[in-house]
C-alpha cells in the first residue's frame, strides 16, 4: 500500500485533514460577516435606525470572537506546511507561496481594521467608524483569493519549471492564476457568503419560529436572507461549470466524484451507491446516460473513468467513494439551498413580503448548518478527489511527508484534538452566552417600555 | 542583482522576526506578568490593565510570525524545509501555546464562573512562556549551527527571549496603568526593573555559551556590522531601566523596543551571510527571480500601507478612543 511507505503519513493526513476541515468552518463568517455587518451598519446610518445598529454593533463582536479563534487555527496551518510537508514547501515553497505572501498582506490589513472597527463602536465619529469598516471586505476577498491561488495551483500546477531538487524558474502569473482557480475561486467566494449569510439569517429564523415578530428579527432575518437567496442560484451554475471544467483539468478526480470506473460514452450519472474494488457500482440510483450528457450535452459525449488511470495516480477505493459521497451531498445541499432562494422570490414577488410559513422558517433555520455542511463535503470533494497527489501530477502526498516518527505526529495530533475540542467547547459558549445576555437585555429593554435605544 | 534581491528578503524576514519579537514580545511579556500576578485583588486589577492594554493590538502583532513563516517558505525555501524538519519539536511547542493563549485571551473576557475564569487565566498565562521561549529556542539552533533542537544554545536564547518579553510587557504596562490605574504604576516599574536585571544577567550568560558553543558568531558580533546592534542593545537596557528607576516616564518605551529589536537584529546580522551557518547561505537558499521580486512588492505594501494602518491603530488606542463594545 503506497499511503504506508512513510509511517508518519496516515497521522499526518489525519492531522492536515482534520485542522484543514476546522478552520474551514471559520472561514464562511471571517470573511462574509464584515459585509453582511457593514449593510447593516448602512441601513442603520442612512435610516437613522438605531436597531439596525445594535444588530451590526452585536455581529461585530461574534466577527471578532470569530476573526481570533480563525486567525490562531489559520496560523496552525501554516506551521503544519513546515512540520508534516517540510519536503513539498521545500520544493515548491517559492511558487506555492506566492498566494500565501499575498493572503499574508491582506490578513494584516484585516487584523488591523477588525481592531478598529470592533473596539471603534463608542468614540469614533459613525462615519468615520463605517469608513474604516469598508476596508474589511475587499481585504478578506484577497485573503480568499491568496489561499485559493495556493490550493488551485496545487489541482493544477503551473507557472514554475523544476528540477529534482527544487524550483528553477517561477513566472508569477502563471503561478497565481492556475487554470483551477477561475472556478474555485468564484466557487467558494459564492460558497461562504451564501454560508454566512444563511448562517446569520438562521439565528432569526429561530427567533420567529420561537415567536418573536418584530422589527429586530425582521431586519436581522431579511437583510442577510435576501443576500443568500440572492447567490444561492447562480452557485448551481457555477458548481456545474467547476464540474465540467475538471474533465479536462483534473480527470482522475472528475472520475471519482462520479464513481465512473471506464472511460466511455454513454455513462450514467450515479447518485448516491459505492463502488467496489472489482470496478461495479453497488446501491445508488443509476441515471442512464446522463452523466454523458452533463459532461458534453450528449449521450455520445466520453467521461473519464478511474480505471483509465494507473493505480499509483488516482484515488484509491475508499477515496473514490469518499469524493463521490461528499460531491452528492455538496450538491443535493447546495440545490436546496437554490430551491429554498426560489421559495423565497415567489413569495416576495407575489405578495411582496417575506414568507409566512412555518416550513419555510424551518428550512431556513437548517439552511445554515447546510451550507455549513456543503463547504465541508465540497472541501473533501476536492481535496480527498485529488489523492495521491498533494501536487497534481508533479508530487505524491507520501514523497511531502515528515521524517518525523509516526508517534510524534500522533501524539500531535492527540494533543490537538483535545485542544481543539476545548476551543470549540469555548466558542460554542461564548456565542451562546452572547446571544442569552442579548436576549436578556431585549427583555428587560421592553418592560421598561423604552423601544430599543441606542447601544451604549 | 540575483544576490541583492535575496539580501533585501533576508533583510525583510529579520525586520518580521524582530517586529513579531517587539510588538509581540508586549504581549507576550504582559501574559507573563498575568501568570505571576496572583489571585488577590491587586493581581485582578492588574489582569484587568492587561486585558485593556493587550485587547485591540494583539491580533495584529501576531501577524508578523504568519509574515516571518510566509516569507520565509516562500523566498527561501530550503531553509524553511531544513529548519522544519530538524526543529518540529520546538515549533509545535511554541505553536501549541500560540493557540492556546490566542484562543484562550479571547474566551476569559466572557468565561462564566470563577473557577472557569481561574482556568483561562492559568492556560492564557502557561501559553504566554511557551511560544517566545520554544520560538527564540529554535532561532538559536539556528545559530548553533547544527540544528539540534536540545542544547544550551536553544536553552540560552529561550531564556533570553523571556526576559525580553517580561521586560517589554512590564515597561508597555506602565505606560498603560499612567493613563488608565495610576496605583499600578509602581507595581509594574518594579517588574519592568527585575526583568532588566534578569535580561542583563541572562544575556550575559547567553553570552558565555555563545563563546564555548559557537564562537564564530560570537567574534562576528563584535567585529561585524552587528557591533553597533550589540553595543544599542548593552546600552538601551540599562538606560530604559534608568529611567524607570528614576521615575523619568519619558522615551523609556521606545528605549526597551530598540533594546530587544538590537537584540535580535544583532544575531541576524552577526550570522548573515549564512542563513544556516555553515550550511546555507542566503544566496544558496533563495527562491527564483520572480518571486522574489513578488515578495519585495508585498514587503513594499506592508511598508506604504500596512505600516500607517498600524500606525492609525495605535494612534487611536494611545488617545484612548477605542473601548470594548461590550462594555
Amino acid at each position: 500500500m503506497t499511503w504506508l511507505a512513510a509511517e508518519a503519513l496516515l497521522p499526518s493526513r489525519i492531522q492536515m485533514a482534520f485542522t484543514l476541515g476546522y478552520h474551514i468552518l471559520l472561514v464562511p463568517l471571517g470573511v462574509a460577516l464584515p459585509t453582511l455587518t457593514l449593510l447593516m451598519e448602512g441601513i442603520g446610518l442612512v435610516r437613522k435606525d438605531p436597531v439596525a445598529l445594535k444588530l451590526a454593533r452585536r455581529w461585530s463582536v461574534v466577527m471578532a470572537v470569530q476573526f481570533a479563534v480563525g486567525a490562531v487555527t489559520g496560523t496552525i496551518l501554516s506551521f503544519e506546511f513546515g512540520i508534516l510537508w517540510p519536503k513539498m514547501l521545500g520544493r515548491f515553497g517559492a511558487a506555492f507561496g506566492l498566494g500565501f505572501a499575498i493572503e499574508g498582506w491582506a490578513f494584516f490589513l484585516e487584523a488591523v481594521f477588525i481592531g478598529i472597527y470592533l473596539y471603534g463602536w463608542s468614540r469614533l465619529p459613525p462615519r468615520l467608524h463605517f469608513l474604516c469598516g469598508l476596508v474589511l471586505p475587499p481585504a478578506g476577498l484577497l485573503g480568499a483569493f491568496g489561499v485559493l491561488a495556493a490550493n488551485s495551483w496545487m489541482n493544477t500546477p503551473g507557472g514554475v519549471s523544476v528540477s529534482p531538487t527544487g524550483v528553477l524558474d517561477v513566472d508569477v502569473w502563471g503561478a497565481l492564476f492556475t487554470r483551477a482557480l477561475g472556478y474555485e475561486f468564484w466557487h467558494f467566494l459564492l460558497a461562504i457568503y451564501i454560508t454566512c449569510s444563511f448562517a446569520v439569517a438562521s439565528v432569526y429564523a429561530v427567533a420567529w419560529l420561537r415567536g418573536r415578530r418584530d422589527h429586530y428579527q425582521r431586519l436581522g432575518f431579511g437583510v442577510p436572507f435576501a443576500v443568500g437567496a440572492m447567490l444561492a442560484p447562480w452557485q448551481v451554475l457555477v458548481g456545474d461549470l467547476s464540474a465540467r471544467a475538471l474533465v479536462f483539468h483534473q480527470p482522475a478526480k472528475f472520475a471519482a466524484m462520479e464513481i465512473n470506473w471506464t472511460t466511455r460514452d454513454h455513462n450514467p450519472e450515479v447518485i448516491g451507491g459505492l463502488l467496489d474494488a472489482g470496478g461495479h457500482v453497488n446501491l445508488g440510483i443509476s441515471l442512464p446516460a446522463l452523466d454523458s450528457i452533463l459532461v458534453g450535452y450528449s449521450p455520445n459525449a466520453v467521461a473519464p473513468g478511474l480505471s483509465s488511470f494507473a493505480e499509483n495516480a488516482r484515488p484509491n477505493i475508499l477515496e473514490a467513494n469518499l469524493t463521490h459521497l461528499s460531491f452528492d451531498l455538496m450538491v443535493g445541499l447546495g440545490s436546496a439551498g437554490a430551491v429554498l432562494a426560489l421559495w423565497y422570490f415567489a413569495v416576495l414577488i407575489r405578495h411582496r413580503r417575506l414568507p409566512e410559513s412555518f416550513w419555510f422558517y424551518r428550512l431556513a433555520a437548517l439552511a445554515g448548518l447546510g451550507s455549513y455542511v456543503s463547504v465541508e463535503a465540497g472541501w473533501m470533494t476536492t481535496e480527498v478527489g485529488r489523492q495521491p497527489w498533494i501536487v497534481y501530477g508533479a508530487m505524491r502526498v507520501a514523497d511531502a511527508v515528515t521524517d518525523a516518527p509516526a508517534a510524534y505526529v500522533w501524539t500531535m495530533l492527540g494533543v490537538l484534538v483535545v485542544v481543539y475540542a476545548l476551543i470549540a467547547f469555548f466558542f460554542v459558549r461564548v456565542l451562546l452566552g452572547l446571544a442569552a445576555r442579548w436576549r436578556r437585555d431585549d427583555g428587560a429593554a421592553v418592560e421598561q417600555g423604552v423601544p430599543y435605544g441606542p447601544p451604549r | 542583482m540575483r544576490t541583492a534581491l535575496a539580501d533585501v528578503i533576508a533583510g525583510a524576514l529579520l525586520l518580521a522576526v524582530t517586529a513579531y519579537s517587539t510588538a509581540g514580545g508586549v504581549d507576550f511579556g504582559a501574559g507573563i506578568w498575568d501568570l505571576l500576578a496572583g489571585r488577590k485583588e491587586r493581581g485582578r486589577r492588574a489582569r484587568e490593565l492587561i486585558d485593556h492594554a493587550m485587547a485591540p493590538v494583539w491580533e495584529v502583532n501576531n501577524v508578523w510570525l504568519v509574515l516571518a513563516i510566509v516569507v520565509c517558505w516562500t523566498g527561501f525555501p530550503s531553509l524553511f524545509q531544513a529548519a522544519f524538519s530538524s526543529l518540529y519539536p520546538l515549533y509545535t511547542l511554541a505553536l501549541l501555546g500560540l493557540i492556546l493563549r490566542g484562543a484562550f485571551f479571547a474566551f476569559r473576557h466572557v468565561a462564566g464562573g470563577q473557577s472557569e475564569r481561574r482556568l483561562a487565566d492559568l492556560v492564557f498565562g502557561v501559553s504566554s512562556v511557551l511560544t517566545p521561549f520554544f520560538f527564540a529556542a529554535s532561532l538559536g539552533a539556528i545559530a548553533s549551527g547544527h540544528l539540534e533542537p536540545w542544547g544550551p544554545m536553544p536553552v540560552a536564547f529561550g531564556l533570553v527571549s523571556l526576559a525580553a518579553t517580561a521586560f517589554s510587557g512590564a515597561s508597555f504596562l506602565v505606560g498603560d496603568a499612567r493613563r488608565h490605574a495610576p496605583e499600578l504604576v509602581d507595581y509594574f516599574r518594579r517588574r519592568a526593573l527585575a526583568a532588566a536585571l534578569a535580561l542583563v544577567v541572562l544575556g550575559t550568560l547567553a553570552l558565555v555559551v555563545i563563546a564555548a558553543e559557537r564562537p564564530q558568531l560570537l567574534v562576528a558580533m563584535f567585529t561585524t556590522a552587528a557591533l553597533p546592534f550589540v553595543l544599542a542593545a548593552m546600552v538601551f537596557t540599562p538606560l530604559a531601566a534608568g529611567l524607570l528607576w528614576r521615575r523619568v516616564f519619558k522615551l523609556y518605551r521606545l528605549l526597551t523596543v530598540a533594546a530587544v529589536g538590537s537584540l535580535v537584529i544583532a544575531w541576524g546580522v552577526a550570522q548573515s551571510p549564512y542563513l544556516l551557518p555553515g550550511r546555507l547561505t542566503i544566496e544558496q537558499a533563495a527562491a527564483p527571480g520572480a518571486t522574489e521580486v513578488l515578495l519585495i512588492v508585498v514587503a513594499a505594501g506592508v511598508a506604504l500601507v500596512i505600516g500607517p494602518a498600524i500606525g492609525l491603530l495605535l494612534y487611536l488606542d494611545q488617545r484612548s478612543l477605542l473601548r470594548s463594545p461590550e462594555a
